[in-house]
């Protein structure tokens, strides 16, 4: 039996060789930070986008009608809340460095919801949600890349229910007056393209205070530059690399390896995504 | 020796108030310690103040009033703030701003175990 088959916390997930992180949000925030746009003198210079970004909490999953119902495992999850204004987002973003260019993988147990506001099923109230990676090249760098990952639930009236990949980011804006700063929006809902992989509807449970925890897990080659692939709950995609967004490598990023969820509302209404707990291990 | 956790959220950057406001909720049921500063980015010209008053929240939808006001800054990059405990799951800030006036501010919730 290996330690993690034998250890509670960590038997539900497979990590490839060594842990990079764990993070069981009972211990804190764990360096899950609010995403914020690049500026310069003012946030006023910040593209619009990412002005409001909103900062991740955690939170106990308590209902108005049922109390507290805690996180998947222990008493806190990490939260993310839109505003209540439909395409509001809301992500959070740990940021590392690595020192190999080997594999790695993130795992994580996830559950969204809609604000429990209105007291109707509500299916159809979140539009989305997502895991990227930003990445770039160590020595000698050739290129920054971003694979992410989204799914859309639903746009407008419509429920999608699809995972999505994203290949091409919007134009890079120079940002204040220095010639230093630059900024690009990679969010935006232009540019994502179906996975190659039948629909999936994720458990709901029918009304907006029931949660249920759903496993994630995606997998990329630093080496090769390759999205390889993702697992949700009993849908595996492995087929051919995944599409991601690639730009010249850039000066200041040199190893970068940051990860970011966020979630973003299809309504005037808050939608929340909640994470418990998040593995990132990798071949180094 | 095992030490307090703490955590500060910007709740809101560069927002504008005028007439009605209310900060975004933060759940922090955590934390027994809390203390919400007010930066004024801007201010619109002869802004007469305002009080910014805390709520509280079993659910993060419906809002009672803690019972702790205080003043708005009113000059740029003047700090305000109260404090606040025993506030259970949910909090904000709410209040009203005197016609024709506005205040851009940056909130800060500064939480502690």
């Amino acid at each position: 039996m290996s330690v993690y088959t034998a250890d509670p916390r960590l038997s539900r997930f497979d990590p490839l060789e060594r842990v990079f992180f764990y993070d069981d949000f009972d211990e804190g925030i764990r360096g899950w930070s609010e995403l914020i746009g690049n500026y310069e003198h003012s946030p006023d210079s910040m593209l619009p986008e990412y002005k409001d970004m909103r900062p991740p909490m955690l939170s106990n999953l308590t209902m108005w009608d049922t109390g507290t119902a805690g996180s998947m495992e222990g008493s806190y999850a990490l939260k993310l809340a839109t505003r209540a204004r439909a395409g509001s987002l809301a992500t959070s973003i740990k940021r590392q460095t690595f020192r190999k260019r080997g594999q790695i993988q993130l795992e994580c147990y996830f559950t969204f919801k809609p604000e429990a506001s209105e007291l109707r099923l509500s299916l159809d109230d979140v539009r989305a949600f997502g895991v990227l990676f930003d990445l770039q090249d160590g020595m000698n760098p050739e290129y920054r890349w971003m694979p992410h990952l989204r799914y859309l639930n639903a746009v407008d009236d419509e429920m999608i229910n699809r995972w999505q990949v994203k290949g091409k980011t919007r134009p890079f804006h120079n940002i204040g007056d220095s010639g230093e700063t630059v900024s690009h929006f990679h969010l935006g809902p232009e540019n994502w393209d179906f996975v190659d992989c039948p629909a999936q509807s994720l458990c709901y449970n029918e009304i907006a205070t029931k949660m249920n925890w759903h496993y994630l897990k995606v997998k990329v080659d630093l080496a090769e530059r390759r999205f390889i692939g993702f697992q949700c709950n009993d849908l595996s995609y492995s087929g051919e690399a995944l599409q991601h967004i690639s730009i010249p490598a850039m000066p200041n990023l040199n190893c970068m390896l940051n990860t970011a969820f966020w979630v973003e509302t299809n309504r005037d209404k808050r939608a929340f995504l909640y994470v418990d707990s998040v593995l990132l291990s990798g071949v180094f | 020796m095992a030490v307090r956790r703490s955590y500060t959220a910007i709740v809101e950057r560069n927002v504008l108030w005028q007439g009605d406001f209310a900060s975004e909720p933060y759940e922090a049921a955590w934390a027994s310690e809390a203390i919400f500063f007010v930066r004024a980015l801007d201010l619109s010209p002869d802004f007469e103040g305002g009080l910014a008053s805390v709520q509280i929240s079993a659910d993060g939808i419906y809002w009672a009033d803690e019972g702790t006001t205080f003043e708005l800054p009113r000059k740029t990059d003047a700090v305000t703030f109260c404090k606040v405990t025993h506030f259970g799951g949910f909090l904000r800030l709410q209040g009203h701003i005197a016609p024709g006036d506005s205040i851009k501010v940056l909130v800060s919730l500064a939480l502690k175990e």
